[in-house]
C-alpha cells in the first residue's frame, strides 16, 4: 500500500497560508502557520488532538475567520470575499468532516443531489442522476442509493461523505480525520479511495489525522503541528527520523511492535 | 419521491387554506353580529346621565340589537352626548320622533341604549339626526314618585274627611248646604285630583312590580339577592300591595264618583240625597277605605326603605337632607 | 459580512481577568441577549431576501402544522369540553347555565386557543426543531451544508421559523373551532342549545379586538417557539449532550416567553378594548 507517483506541480501552490493565529478566548491555537499546498499534492497535516488541525481546515474553507494572517486559496484572500464570492470559492473546495456530515433526514441519493440542486441552477433530472451515479460508482457504493444515512456503517458513511463532496468537482478536498474511529481494513480502503481521488480527480488535498499508517499511505508531504506551529515538515521518513520527546511516542504507539 | 412532495405540499396547501378558511368564516360572522361591515348611519341624543354606558354597548330598537354606540362625551355643562351607528337596514324602522333611553340587558348585564316610540307619520332618522332622550328611569325616581303621590293621596284624604265630615255635621243644616253650590264644585275638583293620584300611583306599582319581576328572572347571578331571598320576595311583596293599594284607590275613586254624580244629579232633589243615609254612608265609608289604602301605601313605602336595594337610595336622601340641615345650621 | 456566526462560538467569552463570578455571568448575559439579538436580526436579513426556500418552507410547514395537527385538534377538543364541564356548576349556581357558551367562547377565543396551541408546539415543535438543528450542529451537517454553498441559516432557520409563524396561527384558529365544538357537545348534552344558538351566543361577547389580539398573539407565539428552537439548536455545544440541552432549552425558553407575550399583548389589547 505504498503511494503511487503523484503528478505535483510544484510551481502552482492552491493554498498559501502566512503568519496565521487563531485563539479561542484566551486559549491559542494556532501560533503562526506558514503552508503552502501545491497542485495536484497530498498534504497530511498530524498533529495530537486539540492541536488545532480541525481549526486549520474550518479556517480554509472559511467556517473560521483567522485572527492574523494572510490565507489565500486558489488565488484569493479569503478575508476579503463577500459572503457570495464565498460561496463560490467554497463549491471549489470539498470537505470531509470527521463524521461524514451526511444529513440524516435524506436518503443518500438525496444527500448526494443536495450539492448539485443548491449550486447549479437549470440543471436537468438526467444530469443529477448522471453525476449521483457516477461518483457512487466512484465510491464503490451505488447499492446504497436509495438508503438513510442511518443504515450505513460507519466506513460507508465517511465514503459517502466523500461522494457528496466530489460531486461537485472540487479542485482543493479537504479531508478531516479521514479514518477516524474505523477499523484498520475499513482504513486501508479509505486511504485507497484518498489517492484514487487525488488521481481520478486531479484534486490537491490536506488530510488532518493523527493515524500514521493514514499519513504513510496518503502524503506525498506531512507536517507535524506542534505547540501551533509547523515545526516538522518532509516526507514520512524525514519527519520522524528524530528524537524530539514530543514527536517519537507518536511513532511508537502507532507501530507497536 | 417528487410525487411525494407534491403530495405534502397539497396537504400543507389544504390545511393552511381550511385554517384560513375557518378564520374568515370567523371573522365574517363577527362583522355579522356587530354590523361593521354592513353600512350604517350616525345618530346621536343627549343624556343627563349615561349610567356607564360605554362606546361599544349596543342599541335596541323593539328589542332587537341595531347598532353600537360609538363615542360618548360630554356636551355643556353635565349633558352627555351619545354618538351611536345605526344599522342602515334598520333606519327604515325607526322615525325622528323616536325617543331614547339608557336600560340594560340584564340586570348585571351590560347598558344598552333602547329606542323606543316614534310614530310612522313622522320622517325616517337620518344621519346626524339627534333623537330625544327619555329621562333616566332610575329606582330613584320611581321611589320619589311614590312618595310624592302618596303625599298627595293623604292630602286628598284628609279634604275628603274634612268634606265628610262637614256632609255629617250638615244633616241638621242641609239647606246650607246644598245651597252652597262651591261645595259640590269643590267636592268635584278633589274627586278629580285623587282619580289622576290613584292612576298614577298605580302606574308607579306596576313599574315597580315589573322591576321586581325582572330581578326575578335575571336574578340568579346577583350573588347577594340569592342569598338574601327574603329581602327578595319581601320586595315582590311591597310592589303587589302597591299594586293592591292603588287598585283600592282606584275603586274607591270610582265610588267618590258615583256619589257626586248622584249629587250632581239630584241637585234639585236635595230631598233624596238627605233622605238617603244610604248615599251619605257610602261617602263616608269610601273615604275610609281611602284612608286605609292610603296608610297601607305607607307602610309599603317604609317597607320599601328597608329593602337593601333601595337603601342607597334613601340613605343618599338622608345624608343630603342631613347635609342641607348643617348647611343651615352653618349659616 | 460575517462568515463565522453560523459556527458557534464555542463557548460565551469568559474573561478571567480578575472578574468576580458576578461580573462573569453579567457579561455572559448581556453577551447573549446580543447574540440573541443577532440571530434575530440575521432571520429578518436573510428571510426577506431572495433566494426563497419555498419547497422547504413547504416541507416544514408539513413538518410543524400537519404532523402537529391531530395533537392539537386532540387536546383543543378536550380541553373546549373540560372547560366547559367544569364550569358549569358555578354557572348552574346563579342558574345562568345559558351563559356557558358566552364564557366558553371568551375563554377560548381570547386566552385559551393560541395558549393552549402555543404550549403544545412549544413542546412538539420547539424541542424537535431545537433537537433537529442541535444534531445537525454536533454532528457538523450545518457546517456541511455551508462548505457546500448552502446557506444553512437560510436553509434550516428561517424556513422553519417561518413555517412556526404561519402554522402556529393556522393551527390556533382549529384548536378554537374544534375546542367550541367540544364545549358545544357538551352543551348540547346537557341543555340541548341548537348549534345556531351556541354560535350565536359564542359570536356575541366577541369583538374584533379579541380576534385580532388572537391572532397577533399567535403569530408572536409560532415566530417565538421557531426562533428559540432554532437559537437553541442551531448554536448548541458540540457534544450529544449539547442536543439535549438544546431541546430542553428550546422547550422551557419557549414555553416562558410564550407567558411573558401573553401578559404584554393582553395588556396592549385592553387599552383597545
Amino acid at each position: 500500500m505504498e503511494k503511487g507517483k503523484a503528478n505535483i506541480d510544484y510551481n502552482n501552490a492552491v493554498i498559501r497560508i502566512h503568519g496565521l493565529e487563531k485563539a479561542f478566548d484566551d486559549y491559542e491555537v494556532l501560533r503562526g502557520i506558514d503552508l503552502e499546498l501545491f497542485q495536484g499534492e497530498n498534504l497530511v497535516v498530524l498533529g495530537r488532538s486539540g492541536t488545532g488541525k480541525s481549526v486549520l481546515i474550518k479556517i480554509i474553507s472559511g467556517l473560521l475567520s483567522p485572527d492574523k494572517g494572510k490565507v489565500e486559496v486558489l488565488g484569493e484572500d479569503i478575508s476579503k470575499l463577500n459572503d457570495r464570492e464565498l460561496q463560490a470559492l467554497r463549491i471549489r473546495i470539498g470537505f470531509s468532516f470527521q463524521n461524514s456530515a451526511l444529513y440524516d433526514s435524506m436518503t443518500v441519493r438525496k444527500n448526494l443531489e443536495f450539492p448539485l440542486v443548491r449550486n447549479r441552477k437549470g440543471i436537468t433530472r438526467k444530469e443529477i442522476d448522471t453525476n449521483v451515479e457516477s461518483v457512487l460508482e466512484a465510491v464503490g457504493l451505488s447499492q446504497t442509493i436509495n438508503q438513510m444515512p442511518s443504515e450505513l456503517s460507519g466506513g460507508q458513511r465517511k465514503r459517502i461523505g466523500i461522494a457528496r463532496t466530489l460531486i461537485l468537482n472540487p479542485e482543493i478536498m479537504l479531508y478531516d480525520e479521514p479514518t477516524a474511529g474505523l477499523d484498520p481494513i475499513t482504513c486501508i480502503e479509505i486511504n485507497d479511495l484518498i489517492n484514487e481521488v487525488q488521481q481520478r480527480y486531479n484534486t490537491s488535498s490536506i488530510i488532518i489525522t493523527h493515524d500514521l499508517t493514514c499519513a504513510k499511505s496518503t502524503g506525498d508531504r506531512i507536517a507535524m503541528l506542534l505547540e501551533g506551529q509547523f515545526q516538522r515538515e518532509g516526507t514520512f521518513d524525514q519527519v520522524f527520523d528524530t528524537n524530539d520527546s514530543r514527536v517519537k511516542p507518536f511513532f511508537d504507539y502507532n507501530f507497536i511492535k | 419521491m417528487d410525487a411525494k412532495e407534491n403530495r405534502r405540499a397539497i396537504i400543507v396547501g389544504l390545511f393552511l387554506a381550511l385554517g384560513l378558511a375557518i378564520f374568515i368564516i370567523g371573522v365574517f360572522t363577527l362583522g355579522g353580529q356587530s354590523k361593521s361591515f354592513a353600512k350604517s348611519i350616525h345618530i346621536s341624543a343627549v343624556f343627563d346621565d349615561v349610567a356607564g354606558l360605554k362606546p361599544g354597548n349596543n342599541v335596541w330598537f323593539s328589542g332587537v340589537k341595531v347598532g353600537t354606540i360609538k363615542e360618548i362625551r360630554f356636551v355643556g355643562t353635565s349633558e352627555v352626548r351619545v354618538r351611536m351607528s345605526i344599522d342602515e337596514n334598520s333606519q327604515q324602522y325607526i322615525h325622528r320622533n323616536a325617543g331614547v333611553h339608557i336600560g340594560s340587558d340584564g340586570l348585571i348585564g351590560n347598558k344598552i341604549i333602547v329606542i323606543d316610540g316614534g310614530s310612522p307619520g313622522a320622517p325616517i332618522v337620518q344621519d346626524g339626526d339627534q333623537l330625544q332622550a327619555a329621562k333616566l328611569l332610575s329606582t330613584d325616581d320611581m321611589m320619589k314618585t311614590l312618595q310624592q303621590n302618596n303625599e298627595n293621596l293623604l292630602s286628598i284624604t284628609s279634604d275628603f274627611k274634612l268634606l265628610s265630615h262637614k256632609i255629617l255635621q250638615g244633616k241638621g243644616t242641609v239647606g246650607t248646604l246644598m245651597a252652597d253650590s262651591t261645595m259640590a264644585v269643590q267636592l268635584k275638583a278633589s274627586m278629580r285630583n285623587l282619580q289622576i293620584a290613584t292612576a298614577s300611583a298605580a302606574l308607579m306599582a306596576k313599574q315597580l312590580n315589573t322591576f321586581s319581576n325582572t330581578m326575578n328572572t335575571k336574578g340568579g347571578l346577583a350573588d347577594k339577592l340569592f342569598t338574601d331571598t327574603t329581602t327578595f320576595n319581601r320586595l315582590k311583596a311591597a310592589a303587589n300591595q302597591f299594586q293592591a293599594a292603588a287598585t283600592n284607590a282606584n275603586a274607591i275613586t270610582e265610588n267618590l264618583k258615583t256619589t257626586t254624580d248622584k249629587l250632581n244629579s239630584k241637585d234639585n232633589a236635595v230631598g233624596v240625597l238627605l233622605n238617603d243615609p244610604k248615599s251619605a254612608e257610602q261617602v263616608r265609608s269610601s273615604i275610609a277605605n281611602l284612608q286605609q289604602a292610603t296608610i297601607k301605601l305607607n307602610d309599603d313605602l317604609e317597607a320599601a326603605q328597608h329593602n337593601f336595594l333601595l337603601k342607597g337610595f334613601f340613605k343618599d336622601r338622608a345624608k343630603a337632607k342631613a347635609d342641607s340641615i348643617k348647611k343651615a345650621q352653618g349659616k | 459580512m460575517d462568515t463565522t456566526d453560523s459556527t458557534p462560538i464555542p463557548e460565551a467569552p469568559v474573561r478571567r481577568k480578575r472578574g468576580s463570578k458576578l461580573k462573569k455571568s453579567i457579561n455572559d448575559f448581556f453577551f447573549s441577549m446580543y447574540q440573541i439579538n443577532q440571530f434575530i436580526l440575521k432571520f429578518f436579513r436573510e428571510a426577506f431576501v431572495p433566494p426563497y426556500e419555498f419547497k422547504e418552507i413547504v416541507r416544514q410547514c408539513y413538518e410543524v402544522g400537519v404532523r402537529s395537527f391531530t395533537l392539537i385538534s386532540l387536546t383543543g377538543f378536550i380541553v373546549g369540553l373540560i372547560f366547559t364541564k367544569q364550569s358549569r356548576p358555578s354557572l348552574l349556581q346563579f342558574g345562568a347555565t345559558s351563559w356557558l357558551p358566552s364564557l366558553v367562547s371568551i375563554a377560548i377565543m381570547r386566552a385559551l386557543a393560541p395558549l393552549v396551541t402555543a404550549l403544545i408546539a412549544a413542546g412538539k415543535v420547539g424541542s424537535s426543531i431545537g433537537a433537529e438543528l442541535g444534531s445537525m450542529r454536533v454532528t457538523e451537517q450545518i457546517d456541511a451544508m455551508e462548505v457546500s454553498g448552502t446557506n444553512p441559516f437560510k436553509f434550516l432557520v428561517t424556513t422553519r421559523v417561518l413555517a412556526t409563524t404561519l402554522t402556529i396561527p393556522i393551527l390556533a384558529t382549529y384548536t378554537g373551532f374544534i375546542a367550541l365544538f367540544g364545549g358545544y357537545l357538551n352543551v348540547a348534552v346537557n341543555e340541548g342549545t341548537s348549534w345556531r344558538t351556541f354560535i350565536e351566543q359564542v359570536f356575541e361577547p366577541l369583538t374584533f379586538v379579541d380576534f385580532t389580539a388572537s391572532l397577533i398573539k399567535s403569530i408572536v407565539f409560532g415566530f417565538t417557539i421557531g426562533i428559540v428552537g432554532c437559537y437553541q439548536g442551531y448554536n448548541s455545544n458540540k457534544g450529544t449532550e449539547g442536543v439535549g440541552k438544546a431541546a430542553n432549552g428550546a422547550v422551557v425558553t419557549a414555553m416562558f416567553l410564550v407567558f411573558i407575550e401573553e401578559i404584554v399583548i393582553v395588556q396592549i389589547s385592553s387599552w383597545f378594548r
